[in-house]
This record gives structure tokens, C-alpha cells and sequence, in this order.
């Protein structure tokens, strides 16, 4: 079992990552929205942290017999869920910015051609 | 009746000015309007200079965003037909007036330049003609049409064809896929032969462990078409 000073360091560890990542929010580096995973974890993380018996417990109940072997599995499930999520994510924001790209080029050479119509205009009236 | 020729552009400072001319010369009746797809060359400089018609992406987006900047720009500028052609001195503006013709003949909604009708010119490598074929047979399979040149870039839409690309197009290799996207819609696909040249200016995009992706890629985007409709 764990002992009290490794529960105090790790508690300290994931102190200073939620540190960290609500200071990401606050510049506006890190979208809450993307955070709010992440905060879910460390809070689940704190919870077996403080009370390590928990841990057991909920092995016992998923019947899985080493503790440890519970956090390993439950921690890819849920970096294969965060990674998926981005991914889509990411479908996402790459389709948008080719719309956007598509259109801020296409404005552009509108307003050349604008720009053409108005230069020959000044001329013929001078 | 306007028509346009779309040049998508990615690094083809050397072969552009060539390609222009072509069309200037071979097919008087086109429009054109180069795509710079944020080149890190100076194509940017040489359409400038020159004073060709182009729009210039501000971000790379791959063949596929360029070539549909193309086609959105052909449909708001009114354009009744739009034709794709590379800029690399592999096509022939010549057979441009002959692939409106037959479009018009035939009432097509597209029409295709294939190298493979009438097998003359370059017929690009052996590996390669083997995956044409591969994805030809696939297009039979799953559409019932016959479609001998499903990757040449040299394709002419009606203003249809122009809607529905201009919603949706493939990012890479978007060939095969945009032709059963088309022919899913139960548009008609007709193809002429035609010549083409090997590249002048920069490499094929696919080639050793990309052949693969492109494979498989392909492959998977040709099934995900025909499940969508």
C-alpha cells in the first residue's frame, strides 16, 4: 500500500498541474471546454489520492484483481476517449479553416478586381 | 457562354507562365484563374508580374481546397463550365475546346481526359497503371460505370457538378473519390482521349511508402462514397 508520504507528493503533483491548467484557462492558452476533461481526472485522480481504500473498493467491484491494474486499464480508456475527441475535433477545425481560407482568398481577389474597376473609372473621367 | 479553366498551383514558378499561354493560345474561349496554394516558391511573384489572373490561398490546403477554390469561384462568377488542368505542363490546352464539345454533345455532366482510350502518349509507370486499372475496375464495381482514367486531373463539370464540388471535395487525392461522388448522384460521366505529357516542373505527389496511404486511402474514400448514398 501506498505510503503516506507518497500519497502527500502525488497530491502535491496534481496540485500543481490543476495549478497549471487553470492558469492555461485564465491566459486563454487552453479552452475550458478541452480542459474540463482533463480537470475530470485530476479530480478523480485527488479522490483515490486521499482515499487510497477507494481504490479497492472499486476494484473489488469490477472484479479486477490488482488495484493497480484498474488505474492502468481506466487510464488508457480514458486517454484512448480524450484522443478521439480530439481527433474530431480537429475534422472539425481543419474543415472550417479551409472554408475560411477559401473565402479570405476569394475577397481578396474580389477586391483587386474592384480596385482595377475604380483605377480605370478615375482615368476615364480624366 | 463562359467557361473557365482552373490552375491549381503548388510550387510551379517554372511551368505556370507555360500553362497560361497554352490556354491563351489553345483555347481562346476559356477564362482561367490560377489557384496559388501559398507556394513557398516565387509562383506568387510570377503571377503578379505577369499580371495573370490568380487567387492566392493564404494557407497551404492541399490539392483538393485548392481545386475547389476553383470551382467555388467558377459558380459565383456564373461560370457554365469549369475545367481542371495542371500546371506542371502535363496537359494540353488543345483538347479543351474538343471536351466542351462533347459535353455539350453529349449531354454529360462531366467529361474526363483519359490516357487510357486510345493508349497513346505517356502512360505514366507500370506500378501505376495497375492501380488505375485497380481503381477503374472498383468504380465498375460499385457504380456500373465505366470510368478508364478515374485519377486524371483534367476534368470538365457543368454548373451542377460546380454545386456539389463546391460543398464538398476531398482534401488529398481527390480524384476517384469526387468522380463516384459524381457519379453517385446519378450525373452522367463521359470521358475523350487524350495525350499527356510527363511532368516538366516538380515530382508526383505519391510514390513508395505514400503509394500505400494512397492505396489504401483511396480505396476506403471510393467504399465511404457509395455508403453515403
Amino acid at each position: 500500500m501506498m505510503t503516506v508520504k507518497l500519497q502527500i507528493v502525488i497530491g502535491v503533483a496534481i496540485l500543481m498541474v490543476f495549478g497549471t491548467l487553470v492558469n492555461m484557462i485564465r491566459r486563454r492558452s487552453l479552452e475550458l471546454k478541452y480542459a474540463l476533461s482533463w480537470m475530470l481526472v485530476l479530480f478523480a485522480l485527488l479522490i483515490f489520492d486521499c482515499a487510497p481504500r477507494l481504490l479497492i473498493v472499486v476494484s473489488d467491484f469490477l472484479g479486477i484483481y490488482a488495484p493497480v491494474n484498474m488505474i492502468f486499464f481506466l487510464g488508457f480508456c480514458f486517454s484512448l476517449l480524450i484522443i478521439f475527441s480530439l481527433t474530431v475535433a480537429l475534422s472539425r477545425t481543419s474543415g472550417s479553416v479551409r472554408t475560411l481560407a477559401q473565402t479570405a482568398a476569394l475577397h481578396e481577389k474580389r477586391l483587386k478586381e474592384l480596385e482595377e474597376e475604380l483605377e480605370k473609372e478615375r482615368q476615364k473621367k480624366e | 457562354m463562359k467557361k473557365l479553366v482552373i490552375i491549381p498551383a503548388y510550387n510551379e514558378c517554372g511551368s505556370i507562365l507555360q500553362a497560361v499561354d497554352d490556354i491563351r493560345r489553345n483555347a481562346p474561349g476559356f477564362d482561367y484563374i490560377v489557384i496559388n496554394d501559398c507556394s513557398t516558391d516565387s509562383t506568387l511573384d510570377v503571377c503578379k508580374k505577369n499580371r495573370l489572373q490568380y487567387v492566392n490561398l493564404p494557407v497551404n490546403l492541399g490539392i483538393g481546397g485548392a481545386v475547389q477554390t476553383g470551382y467555388i469561384y467558377a459558380f459565383r462568377n456564373g461560370y457554365s463550365l469549369a475545367v481542371q488542368f495542371d500546371g506542371d505542363g502535363q496537359h494540353d490546352a488543345s483538347y479543351l475546346e474538343e471536351m466542351a464539345l462533347k459535353m455539350e454533345q453529349t449531354g454529360s455532366d462531366m467529361v474526363i481526359g483519359s490516357r487510357f482510350i486510345e493508349k497513346e502518349g505517356f502512360q505514366s509507370s507500370g506500378l501505376r497503371r495497375v492501380g488505375i486499372r485497380y481503381f477503374s475496375l472498383l468504380i465498375r464495381l460499385l457504380t456500373g460505370s465505366q470510368v478508364t482514367d478515374p485519377t486524371s486531373g483534367m476534368r470538365m463539370v457543368n454548373r451542377d457538378v460546380m454545386r456539389i464540388y463546391a460543398d464538398n471535395y476531398p482534401k488529398d487525392y481527390p480524384e476517384p473519390e469526387s468522380v463516384v461522388a459524381v457519379l453517385r448522384m446519378g450525373k452522367k460521366v463521359t470521358e475523350i482521349p487524350v495525350v499527356m505529357k510527363e511532368r516538366k516542373e516538380g515530382r508526383s505527389s505519391i510514390g513508395g511508402a505514400k503509394s500505400v496511404y494512397y492505396m489504401i486511402k483511396v480505396t476506403l474514400a471510393i467504399l465511404m462514397e457509395r455508403l453515403r448514398g
